[in-house]
């Protein structure tokens, strides 16, 4: 009896979700919701309305959007231009309707294990099927999460998950300018092509620019992140064993810049800093420190060294607060034992302060690194003035959107918004910032207290 | 004796040396600023009229009258602050109460979940530009304020869940316990005794979920297409970028009406911005 119970609710609800929760498990309200969301499913997969009816043929709405996506369209140039077939759309359509069909295989594996844990109640319980009630009672109890869910789910399956993997799918494309830009012309599937125009040099100015990209990026993290928390380190520790009152005095004044939007901050430097008008320009000449105009904008040397001090300006502050609230938690026993040992307060404050402060300070670090890495506006706004190219040009420019202080972000928002627009290799780029940045992330989160204490 | 008194000596120089630096950071730092401020009250139009001296001559509003008359700079600052408050409130409204069910429930796929907020939360939001574009096109959302709303709620949600959740999670579960025993149902444990408790980290919440949008330029440039739906980012940048020579005083007007703002209210909340970030960033 057991077995056959066993036996034939999981075969009814293999063979269609919901079955096997009406047929012999006692559980119509759940079973017929089940069966709705397969019902509807089923009717967009398997059926075709072909405008003088339907049609039971497996090519449902679901199916002819999914094989949009593989295929992305026919090229078709005798038609107008506006009827022709948008690859870009048809492929968002496909990846929509792929996660419908993902959703949908969530709930039906959720309805299988579901009738094995109802038979082994059953079966522990010696023969006693919970009913609908008891069904109901449970909605209620789970419904708090349900809803407490949903709207986050929804918003990032459609905001969040949904755009990241199309701009991976579009690594594999030929989506750019000239030729392959709907609805004009169409998108093609080309596999690994983009990976070895970029890496393998297939073209060697993309190869080059990409390199030059690459390089800066980790040059300019580690060295953006080193000089805004040692700054910030430093204005701390002078700041502290001073006079209460001085101190806060000059406290006040350092988080100013933090407290102004980090934007504004760089369109203002940007204009300090401007090669011909500029104020900074005009007072060194004045002072007759310089005969000659410094390109700080538009000389690359110039340029990355005006970027990372700009940065230093805008992100000491955050690090001096950091710094200074960890450094009020250390015990003060510490520095009495030392001074009691004949230590002074330069072999404290190298021997004590500054290594508990950093090794309580590591995540900070990574967080700064990461957030560099991501460093839009330092090199996109500061160099709004600094020409057409936004900043000092290289030699491929003009082909690859990539100037002398572009770093990875930047890159990939230029190569989408700027003409040549190239977005299939702006998707290699968002791949590869991914992938190095997933680690950081999740070595970061596994030193939280969260992770230690739930495990998760 | 000698020694000690080269010790003093030596102390006195240092403490010299040291107040200098603070003295010269000090003006390193409020030069641009004074700068600013001094440019949105020239008279002068251009960057080369106003020359080193950041103290104009004969002050004048004469900048602020020509960016309230001559641009839509007032519709920008209207469409930034409904853009804010729909972003602030369904921000703290969506990820409470989310955060709430992931610290205080148990469910399937609660860790997949969580992992992958965590990865999600690391991707710059512009990376997926080309199908928000195409999804808003879908919905209607390209050039309204709502459509660029969704994109930064969206965009809000896995840190601020995480953030949240780890907050809560260091409440002891006993607290909403005894107000279910008492009959509560979770909705009334969650908005009468985990919310008041959570107040520093939803004060966090509602502060940089507010100012979020004021300063992003991306996804607004991507959305936003017409002049009178702008943001004030969009529409400064398009007041200034590469008509330096023309417009940067009024440009200075602009900046000091949204940095003043911002001042201010990061006075204000500086304690628990302070706080939740030390106890975010800074473990042991």
């Amino acid at each position: 009896m057991d077995v056959r119970l066993r036996q034939k609710a999981l075969i009814s609800g293999v063979l269609f979700i919901g079955l096997g929760h009406i047929l012999f498990l006692k559980q119509q309200v759940k079973g017929a919701l089940y069966f709705l969301v397969g019902l509807i499913t089923f009717y967009f997969v398997a059926i075709e309305n072909t405008g003088s009816g339907f049609r039971l043929n497996f090519n449902g709405f679901i199916v002819q959007k999914i094989r949009g996506f593989i295929t992305l369209g026919v090229f078709n140039p005798n038609l107008p231009v506006r009827e022709r077939d948008h690859s870009i759309f048809m492929m968002v359509d496909g990846l929509l309707c792929v996660l419908i069909i993902v959703l949908f295989l969530i709930v039906y594996v959720i309805s299988i294990r579901d009738i094995l844990k109802i038979v082994r109640h059953y079966e522990v319980s010696g023969g006693e099927l919970a009913d609908n009630r008891s069904f109901l009672k449970h909605v209620l109890n789970r419904a708090f999460p349900s809803i407490g869910l949903s709207p986050v789910i929804i918003l990032l399956l459609f905001f969040v998950v949904l755009p990241i993997i199309f701009s991976f799918c579009i690594a594999f494309t030929n989506y750019s300018y000239p030729n392959n830009i709907p609805p004009a012309n169409k998108v093609d599937w080309v596999f690994f092509q983009n990976f070895r125009d970029l890496f393998g040099g297939a073209q060697a100015m993309w190869t080059s620019a990409l390199w030059r990209v690459l390089t800066w990026t980790l040059i300019w993290a580690i060295l953006s992140t080193a000089c805004v928390y040692l700054t910030g380190m430093f204005m701390a520790i002078s700041l502290s064993h001073r006079n209460i009152k001085i101190a806060s005095f000059f406290r006040s004044i350092f988080i100013l810049p933090y407290a102004v939007p980090a934007v504004l901050s760089m369109m203002v430097w940007a204009n300090l800093l401007n090669g011909t008008f500029g104020p900074i320009n005009a007072m060194l000449m004045q002072s007759g420190l310089i005969s000659q105009n410094i390109p700080w904008l538009t000389d690359i040397g110039f340029a990355r060294f005006s970027m990372v001090v700009v940065t230093t300006w805008c992100g000491f502050p955050y690090h001096m607060l950091m710094v200074t609230s960890i450094m009020t938690s250390i015990s003060p026993d510490l520095y009495e034992a030392a001074s009691i040992d004949g230590a002074s307060k330069r072999q404290q404050t190298f021997k004590i302060t500054i290594p508990l402060v950093l090794s309580q300070t590591v995540p900070l670090i990574i967080m700064a690194f990461t957030f560099n890495i991501n460093n839009f506006g330092a090199a996109y706004f500061l160099f709004m003035g600094a020409g057409s190219t936004r900043g000092p040009s290289a030699a491929d420019t003009v082909s690859t959107n990539a100037n002398g202080i572009d770093i990875v972000v930047t890159w990939i928002y230029k190569l989408t918004m700027q003409n040549p627009q190239k977005f299939q290799y702006a998707s290699v780029l968002a791949v590869l910032l991914f992938a190095v940045l997933t680690p950081f992330a999740i070595w970061n989160y596994t030193r939280t207290k969260s992770y230690k204490e739930s495990g998760l | 004796m000698t020694n000690n008194r080269n010790h003093k000596i030596l102390n006195i120089l240092n403490a010299f040396v040291v107040y200098i630096v603070l003295i010269l950071t000090s003006i390193l730092i409020l030069y641009p600023l004074v700068y600013v401020v001094g440019s949105a009250f020239s008279s002068a139009s251009s960057l080369q009229g106003i020359g080193t001296n950041p103290f104009p001559e004969e002050p004048t509003f004469a900048q602020f009258r020509r960016l309230f008359t001559t641009t839509n700079y007032l519709t920008w600052y209207k469409n930034t602050l409904q853009i804010a408050a729909m972003v602030c409130l369904s921000t703290v409204v969506i990820t409470s109460f989310a955060a709430y069910v992931f610290s205080r429930f148990n469910f399937a796929m609660r860790k997949q979940l969580m992992i992958s907020f965590l990865v999600f939360q690391i991707f710059p939001s512009f990376i997926g530009m080309v199908a928000i574009y195409v999804l808003l096109l879908r919905l209607g959302g390209l050039d309204t304020k709502w459509g660029l709303a969704l994109v930064y709620i969206a965009g809000n949600i896995p840190y601020n869940t995480w953030l949240v959740k780890g907050y809560i999670d260091n409440i002891p579960k006993s607290f909403d316990e005894a107000a279910r025993i008492d009959g509560a149902s979770h909705f009334q444990a969650f908005t009468k005794v985990i919310l008041p408790i959570s107040r520093p980290i939803i004060t966090f919440l509602i502060i940089t979920s507010f100012l979020g949008p004021w300063m992003d330029f991306i996804i607004p440039r991507m959305v936003l297409r017409s002049d009178k739906q702008f943001t004030l980012a969009l529409g400064l940048f398009q007041l200034i970028d590469g008509k330096a020579a023309n417009n940067y005083t009024v440009f200075a007007a602009g900046a000091l009406l949204i940095a003043v703002p911002f001042v201010i209210m990061f006075l204000i909340g500086q304690k628990s911005l302070m706080a939740v970030l030390g106890s975010a960033g800074v473990k042991e």
